[in-house]
């Protein structure tokens, strides 16, 4: 037999039960989109967490106070310690050709007022210039807190972008003065929407220089480090670099955490992965459901056909060949699927991401090679008992039936 | 026609096909199975996340100072220029139906006992925090209910902590250094574990205002409450609020009641073993399909039949009950083994990895058989009909 007439043969087949064609197409269109739409999803939440990580600053590294030798427990975030963590802590680190810059962080919260009488309580953060650079935030108007020497308490600070708003509506901000807590700052600057973030939230924050905030909360322990390192090879030498230099600091003891960036992401994005592959798995149990069916409406074809197949082996068709007949009818089926659901699944990952733009979902390539591929392989696996039916049919009795 | 009738006819057609009724019920059980299979899989980390959480009671409030923020953990809680302390912890004490509060102030330090050391979280509490946190005393007592400003530099040893620093020696009345501050160990906890991977067994207990000199802070980081079991947590959470607010002068504090919490959380968990549910589901949509297909090639199949049926007298109606009954009986038959398999997977999973964390969700399971005979029901809606509106004449002249 021709290959253009197996194929003409199938089509014909298909073509003339075009009511259970559909419906199985339907069946494997579902699983693959289905499929499709899921791990769009994953995706799209794997890369919206990662790109808020990546905004946060790259070759990253945060020194925590305080250590604990608790296995597997988590690191101590809230940061109390008996020996203080301190600015020079910080600036001691800079020494190293390793370390680009690093930003010491005081964080509390206070009321921010101003002089019309409006007042919200807000996280505040007390840091030095270098934050700017290193957690890549914008400005909206003005400048940040200006370099200077970190232990003096300049009154100056800088509002979150909501913050902003709240206190000043439509009117400038920057020039104004505000009070924190008992102080009396100017505002030099305020940033941009930062939009929905993970951890900190800029927008509704006040970043005063670190000395004032150590005034302020009556507190010389920094909360947290943040540290850029040179360049990603750096990385760990950095880390090295800053055990080392606290340590001989802290009279020989090493009483800090140091957590990379780095590696959080990479936890983060390895648990999403596995996520995004498990959504996919369940999903494609569908795929493995809509197989059974082809195979059952094979098998209903087969019997329905009986007499043909029986008259094409009267006239010398080889097994091979009704084998093959049956076998790209099924593959035929799960292929016409797959095109249908590869077409609904992609329609809604863009509706999606158009009715969502700051969630960016996206259809991961291996998701449409895997949809595709189980699709067919389905096909062609739950084919192969009808096929073998048919091809096992005795051509007298297949005849002789009607 | 008589139920028996149907049920012979409807039986008949699906027995005389055995491999077809096989693989359409195989769809439908798959896709039960998943369901059944998933919503074990959600129902279980809920009843192990829940666990976690209720093991410190379910009449507990905490007060944190500091608005809420939207994510997380509000900058007070480290620092504040309005401090939450323990004299607003005893002024708590006083609201009716409070029975104990506990000011908790956690840090991290080094305790040394000779030549040992350990670096571990340092949790400073009052005297009620067994009742508070439901931890029992292994040996010695728990401290003593000595003033906030003024107790007496005592620690009680979290069990782990206890082993990494004596063995098996006895540590009651031995001398530790936390910090630069010297203490003396009265007591050792029971085992507690971890609680989502916060580890209590490997922590030092020390009197809070001990704790607030040794981390050189104002305030304390939260104030654990325990009402009376009975009374309303929103109750007891509005007065806490006004002594409170009388004390501060305005809302510089947050307070979350357990039951706010446990519920948020479980609906939370819920809504994700919904989820999970209906993803499972997918696989019986697509099975619902396969009924679809089987009952549309048997209506036909079986065209002269339906013709002779209905020429002989049978009703419309009696010809789309006999196929609505025949997928019905396909989608419930299909539930029963996928709810059977799926059950008999979570035993197994419950033999060999007790810790494992799957638990049936009952109302699932029977959800999931209805939704499966339900399937069944409509996915033959659309053949059945068909069979129905036949005209009796053309049907028999079909073959």
């Amino acid at each position: 037999m021709r290959k253009r007439d197996i194929f003409e043969f199938a089509l014909g087949a298909l073509a003339s039960n075009w009511r259970r064609t559909g419906l199985i197409a339907l069946a494997t269109a579902i699983g693959v989109s289905s499929v499709l739409l899921l791990t769009a999803l994953g995706e799209g939440a794997n890369r919206y967490v990662l790109g808020q990580f990546e905004s946060l600053g790259t070759n990253l590294l945060i020194v925590l106070p305080g250590r604990s030798e608790t296995v597997g427990g988590p690191p101590p975030l809230l940061g109390e310690t008996p020996r203080d963590l301190t600015v020079d802590d910080a600036y001691a680190l800079i020494k190293d050709a390793s370390i680009r810059q690093v930003a010491p962080v005081i964080i509390g919260s206070a009321p921010v007022s101003t002089a019309d009488g409006l007042e919200r309580e807000v996280n505040v953060f007390g840091t030095t210039n270098e934050l700017l650079e290193i957690q890549r935030l914008g400005m909206e108007k003005g400048v940040f807190i200006p370099p200077s020497d970190p232990r003096r308490a300049s009154s100056v600070c800088v509002l979150g972008f909501e913050l902003a708003r709240e206190l000043f509506g439509t009117d400038i901000a920057v020039g104004k003065w505000v009070r924190v807590g008992n102080r009396r700052f100017r505002v030099v600057g305020s940033l941009a929407d930062s939009g929905v973030t993970v951890g900190i939230d800029f927008n509704d924050i006040a970043i005063i220089p670190v000395a004032s905030a150590a005034a302020l909360f009556n507190r010389q322990s920094l909360f947290r480090i943040l540290v850029e390192a040179a360049s990603e090879n750096d990385l760990v030498h950095a880390e090295q670099v800053i055990h080392q230099v606290i340590a001989s600091r802290h009279e020989g003891e090493d009483d800090v955490t140091v957590i990379a960036q780095d590696t959080v992401v990479e936890t983060l994005d390895r648990v999403l992965t596995t996520l995004t592959l498990g959504v996919g798995a369940i999903s494609a149990i569908s795929l493995a459901v809509a197989g059974v069916l082809i195979m059952n409406v094979m098998l209903v074809s087969v019997t329905q056909r009986r007499a043909e197949i029986g008259l094409m082996k009267a006239l010398g068709a080889r097994l091979i060949d009704i084998r093959q007949l049956f076998l790209v009818e099924a593959f035929m089926l799960a292929v016409l699927g797959a095109i249908v659901g590869l077409v609904v699944g992609t329609t809604g990952a863009t509706v999606l991401a158009k009715v969502y733009p700051k969630f960016p979902i996206a259809i991961p390539l291996w998701s449409f090679v895997v949809a595709v591929m189980v699709a067919m392989i389905c096909g062609v696996v739950f084919g192969v008992l009808p096929a073998r039916r048919a091809a096992a049919l005795n051509p007298i009795d297949a005849l002789s039936k009607h | 026609m008589r139920t028996l009738d149907i049920a012979q006819l409807t039986l008949g057609a699906i027995a005389s096909h055995r491999l077809r009724s096989v693989l359409t019920v195989l769809g439908i059980a798959v896709g039960i199975a998943a369901v059944v299979l998933l919503t074990a899989l959600g129902e279980g980390v809920r009843q192990f996340v829940m666990g976690e959480f209720t093991q410190f009671g379910t009449n507990i409030i905490a007060v944190t100072p500091g608005k809420t923020s939207t994510f997380g953990v509000s900058g007070a809680t480290i620092s504040s220029v309005r401090h939450l302390t323990t004299d607003d912890a005893v002024a708590l004490l006083r609201v009716n139906s409070v029975q104990a509060v506990v000011p908790v102030v956690q840090g991290n330090a080094r305790v040394k006992f000779g030549q040992k050391q350990r670096r571990t979280t340092i949790i400073g509490v009052g005297s009620d925090m067994p009742k508070v946190w439901q931890m029992d005393v292994a040996g010695g007592s728990f401290l003593p209910n000595d003033p906030f400003e003024s107790s007496r530099s005592f620690a009680v040893l979290g069990s782990r902590m206890r082993t990494e620093l004596f063995g098996s020696a006895n540590p009651l009345g031995s001398r530790i250094q936390i910090g630069g501050d010297r203490f003396r160990v009265i007591g050792v906890m029971e085992s507690k574990g971890q609680m989502l991977g916060f580890d209590l067994d490997d922590t030092v207990f020390v009197p809070t205002g001990k704790a607030t000199e040794l981390f050189n802070r104002e305030g304390v980081m939260e104030i654990d409450v325990i009402y009376r079991e009975h009374d309303s947590a929103e109750n007891v959470a509005q007065a806490l609020k006004n002594v409170l607010l009388a004390r501060h002068g305005q809302e510089d504090f947050t307070i979350k009641t357990q039951e706010q919490m446990l519920s948020v959380l479980d609906s939370i968990l819920e809504l994700l073993t919904l989820g999970v549910g209906a993803i499972g589901g997918i696989s019986l949509l697509v099975g619902a399909v396969g009924i679809t297909t089987i009952m549309t090639i048997a209506v036909a199949e079986r065209t002269s039949e339906i013709g002779l049926l209905r020429a002989i007298g049978a009703p419309r109606s009696q010809i789309s009950v006999l196929f609505l009954v025949e997928s019905a009986i396909l989608g419930a038959w299909g539930g029963l083994i996928g709810i059977g398999g799926a059950i008999a997977l979570v035993q197994i999973v419950q033999l060999l990895l007790p810790s494992f964390p799957v638990a049936l969700a009952w109302v699932y399971v029977a959800g999931a058989f209805v939704m499966a005979s339900v399937i069944g029901l409509v996915a033959g809606l659309m053949p059945a009909l068909k069979a129905a509106k036949m005209n009796p004449v053309d049907a028999l002249r079909a073959e």
